[in-house]
């Protein structure tokens, strides 16, 4: 009986514990649910005017971190460059990074907060067409502040205060395609992930296919983190494809490129391309299972411009190689979006919105990474030199420079 | 010709992918009766040992073969330090094995810096016979499952350490009684099962590439083929995996990838109703 009543008295105090252990484990993970995230980079040095505060909301962790945190990255070196050469209008820049953590619900919260209790002047950021679409609301129209996306995306955005300086459909795909024609071949197939940009930039991409006299065999969606195309890649291969444009994304595009050459596409002749693939991506498959992968975007290391060059040393320098610098991961367009706001903010000599975004409209850049870059007035795009390179052994060649900067052809 | 042939061989090399990742979800949930939801983690350990012995210049066939020991003794330490509190309440145990796999793979997340790499197989290329082309690496895979498959069932069925964990799971107070550390057992099955784990990870990551997510995606749909196989036969969890593993593999040869998704999925649910009590029920052993 005694014995019944220790089992009975130790099991109770386990039971304790292990309630003890869960409440825990239970705040534990709630705090890193909620709470983590956030930070403020506050100038260096004495400043005696108030900072004009940056938000920056990227993907920091979660599947597309591998693009957030260079650029976070590039964001914190332009807002400490422009600090060093005096700040703007006398007031030096802080930067408000908020980790979206590659999920929208969470990101809306963590944009509303940049917005409403930090009161930031300007947001950039957001790197998917999805989580561009789940916050912009909350930025521009309900936090009536100024928002700059710097990914290529599939086009199509054109609400007001809303600024894009990443490549659109037009500018990836209108040298892109005749060059894909005349180096690969008239028969394309168009796999791809099921969201959103693929969907959009395919309707694009297949006008222009069929305008440049090609036809387009076969169009595919898959799951984005799909492991299996065996099914596609059989199509591909006994349909006598020229010219597999893919975009599938990580994870599933691994799988995709490394079953496509097992079966020995590019062996037969086939072309790959992939517009968003850059120096980031190269690491995704072995070097010799995406040789001679064409892709266009609007920098390239390989470009080998000084003004790139000096840009990729300080990053380097402050970041390392692990994150590098690079087109398809946005950190291109998160530094023209920078600059240009700071040009336009120069002359407004303003940071509200109304002021910032009349000057914004026709801001210019003279250098970049890859050559200078301008907003098109009246479409909230940006104009911007574009390249096609190639894959070599691991590498790219640069194998086609635009004629001069590319037009967005968005919003009217 | 030629298409149905690569047909059955791609429907059997990913079956065989999906078996080795249900292994040990399936050893740990018909042993012990919780599913690990840090699975998928487990998974993605394995493959990061392989980088990892790349990265400091070894060959991957070396990484593999570390991978099962490296992640066997990670899942040891989690099982004595968490996971063996959670035994009494299975839906805990979901909730807590998900947080401890969403730590785990936001550390790998934060030691790849986010990033996927690639890392090369032992065998690289193909096997051509005219027309048709069969990776060496796959058919590779599909040889060392079905090993792993008879392994795992002679172990389980045929020997000592088999009978302490069949009779631990089947009462528990007894096997006690009889002079059998339960708790070691349950450490010991966890720590296997956590070994099968990083044996699948070490050797899909030539195909996948390694990077953070690379276990998520396998996780729900190895979930669902324990289901189907139903709790309590190891047998079971592996006709679950094949089922669903050939089905994901053979349906979008008919439709479209998007709906051969989803439709997996309402094909596992139909027979987890017809057959609540798993696959091979009628003549498995019953609960």
């Amino acid at each position: 009986m005694g014995e019944t009543a220790m089992t009975q008295d130790k099991r109770n105090v386990e039971s304790e514990q292990r309630r003890l252990f869960l409440q825990r484990a239970s705040v534990l993970t709630g705090m890193i649910a909620l709470g983590g995230g956030s930070y403020i980079l506050n100038p260096k040095g004495a400043w005696a005017a108030d900072p004009i505060k940056v938000g920056i909301a990227t993907d920091l962790t979660g599947p597309i971190g591998y693009a957030g945190i260079p650029n976070s990255n590039v964001a914190k070196m332009v807002i400490e460059e422009i600090n060093a050469a005096g700040g703007l209008l006398g007031r030096p820049l802080q930067m408000v990074l908020e980790d979206t953590a590659s999920n929208e619900a969470a990101a809306v919260t963590k944009v509303r907060k940049l917005v409403q209790k930090d009161k930031v002047d300007v947001v950039l950021g957001g790197i998917t067409s999805s989580m561009r679409n789940a916050i912009k609301d909350t930025i521009v129209n309900r936090g009536k502040t100024l928002y700059i996306y710097p990914q290529l995306y599939e086009g199509k955005e054109c609400t007001p205060y809303l600024f894009c300086t990443g490549p659109t459909p037009a500018q990836q795909c209108d040298t892109f395609i005749p060059w894909l024609i005349k180096n690969g071949g008239k028969k394309f197939y168009l796999p791809s992930a099921d969201y959103v940009w693929p969907h959009v930039l395919n309707e694009y991409a297949r006008k222009t296919i069929v305008k440049n006299g090609g036809e387009v065999i076969g169009e595919e969606y898959f799951p984005v983190d799909h492991n299996e195309y065996s099914a596609t890649i059989n199509k591909i291969m006994s349909s006598g494809v020229n010219v597999v444009f893919n975009t599938t994304i990580p994870p599933g595009v691994a799988v995709f490129f490394k079953q496509l050459y097992e079966a020995g596409f590019q062996k037969k002749g086939g072309r790959l391309a992939c517009v968003y693939y850059d120096e980031n991506c190269l690491n995704i498959t072995p070097a010799n299972e995406i040789e001679d992968l064409a892709t266009c975007l609007d920098y390239f290391k390989a470009l080998n411009d000084p003004f790139g060059n000096t840009l990729q040393a300080k990053y380097t320098k402050l970041f390392g190689t692990k994150n590098p610098f690079t087109a398809g991961s946005a950190s291109t367009g998160m530094y023209r979006g920078l600059m240009l706001w700071q040009v336009a903010v120069k002359e407004a000599k303003s940071v509200k919105r109304e002021d910032v975004a009349k000057a914004m409209d026709h801001a210019k850049v003279a250098e970049g990474p890859g050559g200078g870059f301008e907003i098109v007035p009246g479409s909230l795009h940006t104009k911007m030199n574009m390249y096609i390179a190639v894959a070599k052994a691991g590498k790219y060649e640069v194998v086609e420079k635009s004629n001069g900067p590319v037009m967005p052809a968005e919003c009217g | 010709m030629s298409s149905v042939v690569a047909f059955f061989f791609d429907v059997l090399a990913y079956s065989s992918i999906f078996v080795l990742v249900v292994l040990g979800l399936g050893v740990i949930a018909s042993m012990m009766g919780i599913f690990n939801f840090a699975h998928g983690e487990f998974v993605l350990l394995g493959a990061y040992t392989v980088y990892a012995f790349e990265q400091v210049g070894l060959p991957s066939w070396a990484g593999m073969t570390a991978a099962p020991f490296i992640v066997a003794l990670i899942g040891l330490v989690l099982e004595r330090v968490a996971i063996q509190r959670f035994y009494a309440t299975p839906v805990i145990a979901m909730l807590g094995t998900y947080a401890i796999g969403l730590a785990l793979r936001e550390g790998v997340r934060t030691l790849l810096g986010g990033q996927f790499y690639s890392v090369t197989a032992p065998l690289v290329g193909s096997f051509a016979f005219g027309d048709i082309t069969v990776s060496k690496w796959r058919t590779t895979i599909i040889i060392i499952t079905a090993l792993v498959m008879v392994g795992c069932w002679f172990l389980l069925a045929r020997t000592r350490f088999g009978l302490r964990v069949r009779a631990s799971l089947e009462n528990p107070a007894l096997a006690r009684a009889s002079g059998i550390s339960t708790s070691r057992v349950y450490a010991a099955t966890f720590a296997f099962g956590s070994a099968l784990a990083g044996l699948a990870g070490g050797l899909m990551v030539p195909i996948y590439s390694v990077s953070a997510d690379m276990g998520v995606p396998f996780l729900i749909k190895a979930f669902l083929a324990v289901m189907l196989g139903g709790m309590g036969s190891f047998e079971g969890a592996i006709a679950g995996a094949a089922l669903v593993g050939g089905s994901s593999a053979a349906l979008p040869w008919a439709i479209k990838p998007v709906v051969a998704d989803v439709l997996v999925f309402i094909i596992a649910i139909a027979i987890v109703k017809l057959r609540p009590g798993g696959l091979l029920s009628s003549w498995g052993k019953r609960q």
